[in-house]
């Protein structure tokens, strides 16, 4: 891309950051403290939204997520046993909130991982070799960005059934080339540095030179860029669920209950409140985190 | 091109032919040719890839025509008609000599061509798309150099806020959130519109809320892109030091020498983000019943309409290929860098 591609991970650095005060030892106190929150208040928020999920069905017993009694339906929040209140069906609706976020959580993570090892991999080695592989590499990349991913997702779901392994592969399909495009970027700056060179000169493989010396230079890139990607892919999942092909009903997620409560936005908003503020929580503290982790690496 | 030069060049007659070559052989010129080359592969991948994998999925459409009530002998006279009994890389050749002819075939389901669809369809999106853009734009222009004349000051935290909210917040999300307050609890829009009409005001009325479904996430890119673009100009080049020991007004130095440069930034992320956008219209357009080509690939998806989904998907990936385009050629024709060949890579 002959384009200077806009810094996209640098959307929301603060840009100009004030330079330590050297004359008041309680800005400089303040300057740390915020920092330190900036850094600490998105990581507890996602620590407590893992606890949730994961952790306190385990420790507290919890009505189940997918079937309910309908003579419990449309309690208000704050009822006995169901303290978010119950769906139409009689479904908890905090149990629904527990277990969609499970989805959200795996698929999330899992699929920007697929998309960090393998498209980091073929980023790594695009960048790095240059020349005719690159070439068709890059080729191959454009033409899986200008494919709408919802038209892959829909055919998998119709041709597989649709299921959470399978959206998982199917979205990975879209993470693969955004990372790949990330790290090829990257290595082509770190490619021209004086280190490169001189291992190149002294003979080392170029293996491990990729390995030894240019991965850890792109790491911190790939991952700040990573937590963004989450967020993007949480959003993609609600999408899919919500456009009714991901997770199938009665197997709760937050995009499906957000189409449930669709139905229902005029008499009960709640039940597109509910999970719409808390996929917000979650894709923000992502945003956030990644942002605090792109402060204190100092990557641009 | 320099006075010298052309000074020189009204000297001597050899020089003009030294220009035609410099021109033919110009790096902007070679890099255009070269991204034009490179956009055919591209474009021949995403149908080649759509057709098969709507190939993959199941369901004979001729029998979707013809409900379940159909004897082999129709389906096989339908499948005929629809070119179905020819081998797979038959058909993709026979549509691929199509388009190329401009003709994207016949829908499965109406049985209309796909051009007409596409006519019928394209101008919401277009609006829609057109609305969003429009006031995402201007709006984050404003408010980027409001917020990039004070970095860190009261207006640029505001706008950091606001923008975090319009990153974080899903598409679907925002449209029923808007839809609860604009449409149901004041009524200033209506929750769907099945046609835009021909009246411009309802028009706009009906575009209203899913323009802004789709152009708060842009808004928040935009604004801060621009705002760091801006920010980074006014700290470093030496242009800025220049106008301000001019002694120009500090807002003018904002306004007129750094925003303006920081402009060419901006339309490579609006090029570049083209074909991203295309995919909000597709979840969009469904929740406000809107008849546009988003609302129309998800039903063409689930009634297996190859040539339909085909059509909607090389309009998506045109727009995506000439976005890139345009972000490179804006960069090849403005930028005097890459103009007099200093770096075009």
């Amino acid at each position: 891309m002959a384009a200077r591609l806009p810094d996209m991970t640098t959307l929301l650095a603060p840009g100009a950051q004030p330079l330590p005060s050297l004359l008041s030892a309680r800005r400089l106190k303040n300057q740390k403290l915020a920092r330190t929150l900036r850094f600490w208040v998105p990581a507890g928020l996602l620590i407590a939204l893992f606890f949730m999920c994961f952790i306190w069905p385990h420790i507290y017993s919890i009505p189940p997520g997918n079937t309910g009694s309908i003579l419990a339906a449309q309690e208000p929040p704050f009822s006995p046993g169901h303290w978010l209140g119950t769906d139409p069906d009689g479904v908890d609706i905090f149990s629904m909130l527990v277990y969609g976020g499970q989805v959200a959580f795996e698929v999330g993570f899992s699929v920007t991982a697929i998309g960090m090892v393998i498209g980091g991999l073929i980023g790594l080695a695009a960048g790095y070799f240059g020349g005719w592989a690159d070439s068709i590499l890059s080729r191959l990349i454009d033409v899986l960005i200008a494919f709408p991913a919802l038209v892959l997702v829909l055919a998998v779901a119709e041709v597989l059934q649709p299921s959470e392994i399978h959206l998982i592969w199917a979205l990975s399909v879209f993470s693969v080339p955004a990372f790949s495009r990330v790290t090829r970027g990257s290595t082509l700056v770190v490619r021209e540095q004086p280190y490169i060179v001189a291992a190149r000169l002294s003979g080392t493989s170029s293996w491990r030179i990729i390995l030894k010396h240019v991965l850890p230079n792109v790491i911190p890139g790939i991952v700040t860029f990573s937590l963004l990607g989450i967020g993007v892919v949480v959003i993609l999942e609600g999408a899919v669920d919500f456009l009714g092909l991901g997770i199938q009903q009665p197997e709760p997620s937050w995009g499906a209950m957000i189409a449930k409560g669709q139905t229902v936005l005029t008499a009960q908003p709640e039940y597109v409140l509910i999970p719409s503020i808390v996929l917000l929580i979650f894709v923000m503290s992502l945003n956030l985190f990644g942002d605090a982790l792109r402060e204190r690496w100092g990557v641009r | 091109m320099a006075l010298a030069q052309q000074v020189q060049l009204q000297r001597d007659p050899g020089a003009r032919a030294d220009l035609v070559r410099r021109v033919t052989g110009s790096p902007a010129l070679r890099l255009v040719g070269r991204r034009l080359l490179t956009a055919i592969p591209v474009l021949l991948g995403v149908t080649l890839l759509t057709f098969v994998v709507m190939n993959l999925i199941p369901g004979n459409p001729a029998r979707l025509i013809l409900g379940i009530n159909a004897t082999p002998g129709q389906i096989a006279q339908v499948d005929h008609q629809l070119g179905l009994d020819h081998p797979f890389w038959d058909r993709y050749w026979i549509w691929l000599d199509g388009l190329l002819h401009g003709d994207l075939g016949i829908a499965y389901s109406n049985r209309q061509s796909v051009n007409s669809d596409l006519a019928q369809f394209l101008p919401t999106t277009c609006w829609l798309l057109l609305y969003a853009l429009v006031v995402s734009l201007g709006l984050g222009i404003g408010v980027a150099m409001l917020a990039a004349r004070k970095p860190n000051g009261l207006a640029d935290r505001l706008s950091l806020a606001v923008s975090m909210l319009g990153l974080s917040v899903a598409p679907y999300v925002l449209a029923l959130v808007l839809i609860w307050v604009f449409a149901v609890k004041i009524q200033w829009f209506p929750a769907i519109s099945n046609s835009l009409g021909s009246n411009p005001l309802t028009a706009i009325r009906a575009l209203t809320l899913p323009a802004a479904s789709i152009g708060f996430p842009l808004f928040a890119i935009y604004s801060r892109l621009l705002r760091a673009d801006i920010v980074e100009q006014m700290q470093r080049e030496d242009y800025i030091v220049t106008a301000k020991a001019k002694g120009l007004k500090p807002w003018r130095v904002l306004v007129v020498h750094a925003t303006r440069n920081s402009m060419f930034t901006l339309i490579t992320l609006v090029a570049l983000n083209l074909g991203t956008l295309i995919g909000a219209v597709a979840i969009i357009e469904p929740i406000f019943s809107l008849p546009g080509i988003g609302a129309e690939l998800i039903s063409a998806i689930n009634i297996n309409d190859l040539p339909l989904v085909e059509g909607i998907v090389v309009v998506f990936a045109l727009v995506t290929v000439a976005g890139n385009l345009i972000a490179d050629l804006m960069y090849a024709v403005l930028d005097p860098r890459i103009r007099y060949g200093r770096s075009a890579s």
